[in-house]
């Protein structure tokens, strides 16, 4: 624009004077100055646009960039749309839960308000209970003493028994050794007297009147057993046993078994009680062996649990175990007097004296074929 | 009867015992050596020469005493302790013959100096053989003191 305006008037100035001239001249120079800067400001216009044309292509990718990165906010959103859809049926399913956490929260509070009136009810029934415990209670202890009194009068009454189940047996002896004493004598001076009916009535009397004799002996060595102090020492079971076994046999019974004595533990009792145990088992043993020709009868002894288990053992008669209840009962025998006489008191008196020990006795068997019998001490 | 031929002396009150007891020490052969008295008065009567028996020699000693515990007036046991502690008659060996079996009656007879204590058997052969035996060994086989 500028360079038309100054062309003009160029063209304008021919016909001006010289002192136009000067002007022309400077123009002319303010001309080149501002083609130079016009050159300098077209440059300058050609590196901007080199310079937009750059910035247009970075422009570009640019946009492609934006492009791309839309394309991927769409995916992104067509993602979070679907995951608010899934967001939105798990809201839902929330409030299923919670509408039904509501329900149960309704149902627990009931039952917590159950649980309170059985809590309630449990406190009146505990204190109810604690008094019914002071009466058990107070009831139990008049009962001990009850039992301590029952106990008192079952000892003293024992002991009563005791005392006249002994002097009935002592004063029944007398006239029981008076009417075998008398049987005899008819029977050694007035035999020839008697026909043989009559002998045979005497004959009883007198079986009789000694098998009396012998009840009432056991009777009161059993019932004394009841009575008598029991001294505790240290015995020496080899030593006892043989003692016994010599004494018993110096009796002469027929048929002698054959003895095993194993070597004994000692243990803790009353040396005169505990021989009679002895006395009973073994005397037992060679009797119900009597039948057979060659018995033995072996004694031993076991220490378990500070405990000593010693046995009998023999191959004798033996004895049905259906009876064995009976076996250790006063008066019961298992046996008839023909086959083993006997007034079923020794094994009762082995049964005492066991017990008064603390200890147990028992006994296994086969018919025909032999018994062993056990008993335990303290060690 | 002639008191110092007697060698046993017998004191029983059961009329059934002295029977028994006699007629077993007649059968063993003591037939005239023997004397039975009923209760422990008349025995020490006997021994000491009073009563009835002053015309006895007080130094014929019987040979055996035998003695039942339970007897009227004077005991057994009475009796035991006035023999044994007299030093003219202890050595006359004493057997008390009794049906008591008592621990306490036992200690206390061989406390006071009884030389043999026997517990009557029921069984008429048990009760015989003991008797015999006593016999036997007191008035025959035993050397006495004299």
């Amino acid at each position: 624009m500028a360079n038309r305006n100054k062309s003009d008037e160029l063209s304008f100035a021919d016909k001006e004077p010289a002192s136009q001239n000067n002007e022309k001249e400077k123009w002319a120079q303010e001309l080149v100055i501002a083609n130079r800067e016009l050159d300098i400001a077209n440059k300058e216009l050609a590196f901007q646009n080199e310079v937009k044309e750059k910035r247009a292509a970075e422009l570009v990718i640019a946009n492609r960039e934006l492009a791309f990165q839309n394309e991927e906010k769409e995916k992104r959103a067509a993602e979070l749309v679907i995951a608010n859809k899934e967001l939105a049926f798990q809201n839902k399913e929330k409030e299923k839960r919670a509408a039904e956490l509501v329900i149960a929260n309704k149902e627990l509070a009931f039952q917590n308000e159950e649980k309170e009136k059985r809590a309630a009810e449990l406190v009146i029934a505990n204190r109810e209970l604690r008094h019914a415990e002071d009466d058990i209670r107070k009831l139990n202890e008049k009962l001990e003493q009850k039992v301590i009194q029952r106990t008192a009068q079952l000892e003293s009454a024992n002991k009563e028994l005791g005392s006249f189940s002994y002097s009935v047996s002592h004063d029944l002896r007398s006239p029981i050794r008076a009417i075998n004493g008398y049987a005899k004598i008819l029977e050694e001076d007035y035999s020839d007297k008697l026909d043989s009916e009559g002998k045979k009535a005497l004959g009883s009397i007198m079986h009789n009147s000694k098998k009396m004799g012998q009840l009432i002996d056991d009777l009161l060595a059993f019932s004394k057993l009841g009575r008598k102090q029991v001294t505790v020492s240290e015995i020496n079971m080899t030593d006892l046993v043989r003692t016994v076994i010599d004494e018993l046999l110096f009796e002469e019974y027929e048929n002698i078994p054959e003895f095993k004595i194993n070597l004994l533990s000692p243990a803790k009792g009353d040396q005169s009680l505990i021989k009679q145990v002895w006395i009973n088992l073994i005397s037992n043993a060679i009797k119900y062996s009597k039948y057979k020709p060659e018995t033995y009868i072996e004694v031993g002894s076991e220490v378990k649990d500070k405990l000593v288990f010693y046995y009998v053992k023999d191959n004798g008669a033996g004895f049905d175990m259906e009876y064995y209840d009976k076996l250790f009962g006063v008066f019961q025998r298992l046996h008839s007097q023909e086959e083993f006489e006997g007034t079923g008191i020794g094994l009762a008196i082995v049964q005492k004296i066991v017990n008064r020990h603390n200890g147990t006795v028992w006994a296994e068997s086969v018919l025909n074929e032999g018994s062993c019998f056990y008993f335990s001490l303290p060690a | 009867m002639n008191y110092d031929a007697v060698e046993i002396l017998f004191a029983e009150d059961s009329i059934d015992d002295a029977t028994l007891t006699i007629r077993a020490l007649v059968k063993s052969g003591f037939t005239n050596k023997l004397y039975h008295v009923k209760d422990g008065a008349e025995a020490l009567d006997f021994i000491y020469c009073r009563g009835m028996y002053a015309s006895r020699n007080i130094n014929e000693k019987p040979k055996l005493i035998l003695l039942d515990l339970k007897m009227p007036k004077l005991t057994g046991m009475e009796v035991l302790e006035k023999i044994k502690s007299d030093p003219n008659f202890k050595s006359i060996p004493v057997v008390i013959l009794t049906s008591s079996n008592e621990d306490p009656d036992v200690q206390k007879c061989y406390a006071l100096g009884a030389n043999s204590y026997i517990v009557k058997p029921v069984d008429s052969d048990n009760f015989f053989n003991a008797i015999k035996e006593i016999g036997m060994y007191w008035v025959i086989i035993n050397q006495p003191q004299h």
